[in-house]
């Protein structure tokens, strides 16, 4: 198991490194902060100043070096826009972010896996091809728009809940249910093709011929087993989620980590655009590890391979 | 005296006293101004941080700058400086301050205040728009007495006391000397202080700032709110939605949207000549665009004579436009004979594709030519590429084959810089804001050491390059108000025969206004923003302001 973590981390670290260089020559191909920055009637030398002020002057590799210098040490440099540690910024905001996460995997589970486990148990009817369909909508629903969408029907035409913005629980209702059902429809995809194979496993048959209730082999014995490709998906989940909440935090206002993102790449921000993404990567990284590490636990093969 | 003549004293001298209270206690500020923009930019209530006009939504609201507005009209007017005046010589400014102005920690704000700002937004930390062009242009600064500074120039500077003030950018804000030594920047920037009608309370970085209105009567007027918030909701849908509902009182929206706000019962506020977004043509006079059909001037004008100005005003701006005035020029524009060039607007930006054929014929184009167009929007004007896309459609029925290609403004703005390879011989979509002071804008557009150089650089500087020049420099050297104003004139008409860059139309600010929570009010001419308007909104049943 140690072997396997070690593996891990050093296959982590070579992916990080690669993520830092991909990033830092994407970030520089869109362009120079310091032109966004300057007035109309900037010369050529305010340009060179405010390069060199915002330590973006030298050659691209001698940047990337240090750069990687001071990201050993911790340091991944000051947000030009906010002139703060990037770090610092990203820290700030990451609670926000992950105050939302749980609550919209709790909202997927909980209607995603029972809606898979009943399209299962009725493969080929009516609720299976229900299911599908929302599993579809769920997929296919640009999360935008369901949002306005959303935010039209339950503000603004009911009153019953806020447009947007960090509060009380009532804000979270509206940005949870966006986020969430997008993974609705994964969980409840994931759940039926796993039941589906448990419910044909010998030690179902076996639990069916020794009389237990149908509920019991269904909830107890099918669901549990399929619940473990289920682990995989998790991860991935909350992988997604961190990353891809720049859609669902800009339509609600939401200040967290996913529109840190966006301003960053609109504002050329490039310290701060490459302290987010190697932190995110850090993150899903970790993420995955435990991931991993619990598949391991709950499923030996994986362990012993 | 019987007994009901002594019970009728007391109540007339407690109804007097309600009288005198009661005014008092009715104009007491109350209630949270909820007000919701696109973008906080940096989000720093440091001036010196990023001074671009977007931060002056909120920086506006705390700071007060040297030179303020002209709130009638737009442009220049008095602001911590009440008057300024050029000294005999050309090279000096002196300011007089407005008397017992305050700041926020009760301590006087003095013309040591003005010149530790200037000098601080001038120093090498400063990452002020304007800091570089104030480095070249202010030489040294003096503090006459507590109430007078006097800013020494390099050359003759009319247009200092526009650069430094708030009709431009916030580079003239005034900043609290004695609290800065004291506390250092970090510590400042985490408690700011400044000398205007709302005092900070709290920055939540990438969410919102708040602001506490002062408790004294302020030059500015006292607001009518008690509490500002200032709210980032990047999503246009849902700023609209957060009106609608009265989580917002007033939200920052573009033309596109005009109309479903309108139907959506929010009233808008609109901003007169704020910008104008134009056409302009790249390189023409460098050697390897001497062939194209877009170095010729009246080949230009018929790409003017093209445009429907009045149908991208009706439908692409929701009918919320102007006709545009000459390149850079408004109705607020300093030293101008604004009311000529209105009407030389009107005559010459008039809609007229049979001229404008006829003029391609005559030039050897019968059939039209191919043109490219790089069409971009600058940031906070997206509608300049639907004003772009218009205009092709408009030259396509003339003839003209338009090849398109669309940049975001990031990637745009570099291919300005340097020898522009990628655009000389391109038109492009452009941007000029409402600047009260004309020569500053046409210096960055067509001075030959200017980024632009739409006449000529240095080494190719043809005859119209060198009569800008000599007018230019005329204007700027130029004391006397009327010779100045005549110079003015002869530049624009000068720059204006060109045909080099083209205003579209003149857009402007819009806010969708959610009438329960907020009462009617004006924005002031020229300012995108609003940020020195929040003190003089009031409540929907006080009287309305400047209506």
């Amino acid at each position: 198991m140690g072997r396997f973590i070690v593996r891990r981390l050093l296959q982590g670290l070579i992916l990080l490194f690669l993520v830092a260089g991909v990033v830092f020559i994407l970030g520089r191909l869109t362009g120079n902060p310091a032109d966004l920055m300057l007035p109309e009637d900037a010369t050529a030398e305010d340009r060179v100043r405010l390069i060199a002020q915002l330590g973006l002057d030298g050659p691209l590799h001698t940047q990337f070096l240090k750069f990687i210098g001071n990201a050993l040490t911790g340091d991944l440099g000051t947000s030009i826009r906010m002139r703060q540690p990037a770090v610092e910024v990203f820290f700030s905001r990451l609670p926000n972010t992950l105050a939302i996460i749980p609550w919209a995997i709790l909202f997927a589970m909980t209607i995603g896996i029972p809606l898979g486990v009943a399209a299962a148990l009725n493969r080929g009817n009516a609720i299976d091809r229900a299911a599908g369909t929302v599993a579809v909508l769920g997929i296919a629903m640009p999360s935008f728009w369901l949002g306005i969408i959303l935010i039209f029907v339950f503000s603004v035409e009911l009153g019953w809940l806020p447009s947007g913005r960090m509060g009380g629980p009532e804000h979270y209702v509206l940005p949870v249910i966006t986020l969430g059902t997008f993974l609705t429809a994964g969980f409840m995809r994931l759940t039926r093709s796993s039941m589906l194979d448990v419910m044909e496993s010998e030690f179902v048959k076996l639990a069916r011929i020794k009389g237990l209730s149908e509920r019991t082999v269904i909830w107890k014995h099918c669901l549990r087993n399929a619940m473990i490709p289920l682990l995989t998906l998790w991860g991935v989940f909350v992988g997604n989620l961190i990353t891809g909440a720049i859609v669902t935090e800009t339509v609600f206002a939401w200040p967290g980590i996913g529109r840190l993102t966006y301003e960053a790449v609109i504002y050329r921000d490039f310290p701060l655009l490459q302290a987010v993404i190697i932190l995110k990567s850090i993150l899903i990284l970790g993420i995955n590890l435990l991931v991993d590490i619990l598949y391991a636990f709950v499923d030996p093969r994986i362990r012993l391979s | 005296m019987t007994f009901a003549k002594w019970a009728v004293w007391p109540a007339l001298v407690g109804i007097a006293t309600l009288a005198a209270v009661l005014p008092a206690k009715a104009q007491e500020p109350k209630g949270t101004l909820v007000f919701a923009v696109d973008s906080l930019a940096a989000q720093t209530l440091d001036p010196i941080l990023e001074q671009r006009p977007g931060n002056a939504v909120y920086q506006a609201a705390m700071y007060d700058s040297l030179v303020g507005f002209d709130i009638e009209k737009g442009g220049i007017g008095p602001g911590v400086a009440e008057s300024w005046q050029m000294s005999d010589d050309g090279l000096a400014w002196t300011f007089k301050l407005r008397a017992g102005q305050k700041w926020h920690n009760g301590d006087p704000l003095t013309a040591h205040d003005v010149k530790f700002s200037l000098e601080r937004t001038m120093s090498p930390k400063s990452q002020a728009a304007a800091a570089a062009s104030m480095r070249r242009s202010i030489k040294s600064i003096e503090v006459i007495d507590d109430l007078t500074v006097r800013v020494n120039t390099n050359g003759t500077q009319i247009g200092l006391p526009a650069a430094l003030s708030r009709a431009v950018a916030p580079e003239g804000s005034i900043m609290p000397k004695a609290y800065i030594e004291k506390v250092g920047d970090e510590e400042f920037r985490k408690k700011p202080i400044g000398s205007g009608p709302w005092k900070f309370v709290r920055n939540v970085p990438g969410d919102r700032i708040e602001f506490e209105a002062v408790n004294y009567d302020h030059w500015r007027g006292r607001p009518k709110f008690k509490y500002l918030q200032i709210l980032l909701v990047p999503e246009e849908a849902t700023r609209i939605a957060m009106a609608r509902t009265g989580e917002v009182g007033i939200a920052a929206i573009t033309p596109e949207t005009i109309d479903g706000a309108t139907r959506g019962g929010l009233e808008i506020v609109t901003v007169p000549g704020t910008a104008q977004p134009v056409f302009q043509f790249w390189g023409t006079w460098r050697p390897e665009a001497k062939d194209s059909p877009i170095a010729k001037k009246r080949v230009r004008q018929a790409l003017s004579l093209a445009i429907d100005r009045k149908q991208i005003i009706q439908h692409v701006m929701g009918g919320k436009a102007a006709m545009p005035r000459p390149f850079s020029t408004f109705s607020f524009t300093d030293s101008l004979s604004v009311d000529r060039w209105k009407a030389w607007a009107d005559e010459n930006f008039r809609y007229d594709p049979e001229l404008a054929k006829k003029i391609l014929a005559e030039e050897g184009y019968p059939n039209g030519f191919e043109l490219k167009f790089a069409n971009t929007a600058l940031p906070g004007t997206q509608f300049m590429v639907a004003v772009g896309t218009a205009m092709v459609d408009m030259w396509t029925k003339i003839g003209v084959k338009v090849t398109v290609k669309h940049y975001e403004w990031g990637a745009f703005a570099p291919l300005v810089r340097g020898e522009q390879p990628t655009l000389t011989g391109w038109a492009s979509m452009y941007r000029t804001v409402g600047r009260p002071d004309a020569p500053w804008r046409y210096n960055a557009a067509f001075s030959p050491d200017s980024n632009e150089r739409l006449l000529g650089d240095t080494k190719n500087c043809n005859e119209d390059c060198k009569k800008f020049v000599e007018l230019y420099k005329a204007v700027i050297n130029e004391r006397d108000p009327k010779k100045r104003t005549e110079l003015n004139d002869a530049m624009v008409e000068h720059v204006a025969n060109q045909w080099m860059s083209i205003p579209t139309i003149e857009g402007m600010g819009y806010y969708a206004v959610n009438t329960k929570k907020v009462g009617q009010f004006t924005a002031i001419p020229g300012r995108h923003e609003l940020g020195d308007v929040f003190e003089r909104v009031p409540h929907p049943e006080q009287k309305p302001w400047n209506k």
